[in-house]
C-alpha cells in the first residue's frame, strides 16, 4: 500500500467517509470535530511512525494541508 | 509528593467535577498519577436509586456500576496537578461485563489502569470486586475537552 493509499485509508476509517477527500476540511463533516481530530492525529502517528508537533497538529486543517505537513516528517504522500 | 496518593471525598471533588447525586466513589487510594488508581464505593439503602431499582429487590443499576468504574479511572489522570478539576466526557465504553448483583451493604473495590493519555484522550480499563468476587469491568476512552481544545486547527471557529 502506498503512502497515499494509507493516508486516504486513515481518513476513510477514522471518519467513515466516502466523499471527496481532496475537499475535506476540519469541521467540514460532523465527525471531524476536536475529538475526531485527535483520533486522526493518533492514527497518522501510529501508521507512519512519527510524532507530530503541536503546531503541526493545529495547522492540520484539511486533507490537502495534511500532505504538506507530513512531508516535513519525510512522509511523502 | 509521596506516592502512592490517597484521596478522601473532598480530595476526589477537588480532582473531578462529578457531584451528588452522581458521584459514585467514596475514597480513592493507591494512586500513581498517569498510571493507576483504586477506589471504594460503599452502597447503603439510603442511596436514592434503591427504592426505585427495585422496591422488592434493591440492587445497583448497571450504569451506576459503570460510573463507579470510570470515576475511579479518571482519577488516574485527574490526580495530576495540571489536570485537577477538569471536566471529562465519555468517548467510548467497551467490553462491559457484569458478574454479580450489588446490593445494599456491599462495598465495591475498583482497580483502574491508564493505558495512555495523549493530547486529552485517556484510554484504559477498570475492574471491580465485592470482597474477592468480580463484580463489573469495562474498557474506557475518555476525553478532557479543555485539553482537546488546545489542539484545534486554526480554521476552527
Amino acid at each position: 500500500m502506498s503512502n497515499l493509499e494509507k493516508y486516504q485509508h486513515i481518513f476513510k476509517e477514522s471518519f467513515q467517509y466516502d466523499g471527496d477527500l481532496e475537499q475535506l476540511e476540519y469541521q467540514g463533516i460532523a465527525v471531524w470535530d476536536s475529538v475526531g481530530h485527535m483520533q486522526l492525529m493518533a492514527a497518522l502517528e501510529d501508521t507512519f511512525g512519527i510524532e507530530l508537533d503541536v503546531d503541526d497538529i493545529i495547522d492540520f486543517s484539511s486533507f490537502k494541508k495534511g500532505k504538506t505537513i507530513l512531508a516535513k516528517y519525510n512522509v511523502v504522500i | 509528593m509521596d506516592l502512592p496518593l490517597n484521596f478522601d471525598i473532598n480530595g476526589i471533588k477537588a480532582c473531578q467535577r462529578n457531584r451528588h447525586p452522581l458521584l459514585f466513589v467514596d475514597r480513592v487510594f493507591d494512586v500513581i498519577p498517569g498510571e493507576k488508581a483504586s477506589g471504594l464505593k460503599c452502597f447503603t439503602y439510603n442511596e436514592w436509586f434503591f427504592p426505585a431499582h427495585f422496591d422488592d429487590e434493591p440492587n445497583v443499576p448497571g450504569f451506576i456500576q459503570v460510573e463507579s468504574l470510570v470515576q475511579t479511572f479518571i482519577m488516574s489522570f485527574l490526580s495530576k496537578e495540571e489536570l485537577r478539576g477538569k471536566k471529562t466526557n465519555f468517548l467510548s465504553i467497551n467490553n462491559v461485563k457484569f458478574k454479580r448483583k450489588i446490593v445494599p451493604g456491599d462495598t465495591l473495590t475498583i482497580h483502574a489502569t491508564l493505558q495512555s493519555f495523549r493530547r486529552g484522550i485517556a484510554t484504559g480499563s477498570a475492574v471491580s470486586f465485592v470482597g474477592d468476587a468480580p463484580a463489573c469491568s469495562a474498557d474506557f476512552v475518555v476525553a478532557v475537552p479543555d485539553i482537546l481544545d488546545q489542539f484545534k486547527p486554526k480554521s476552527a471557529p
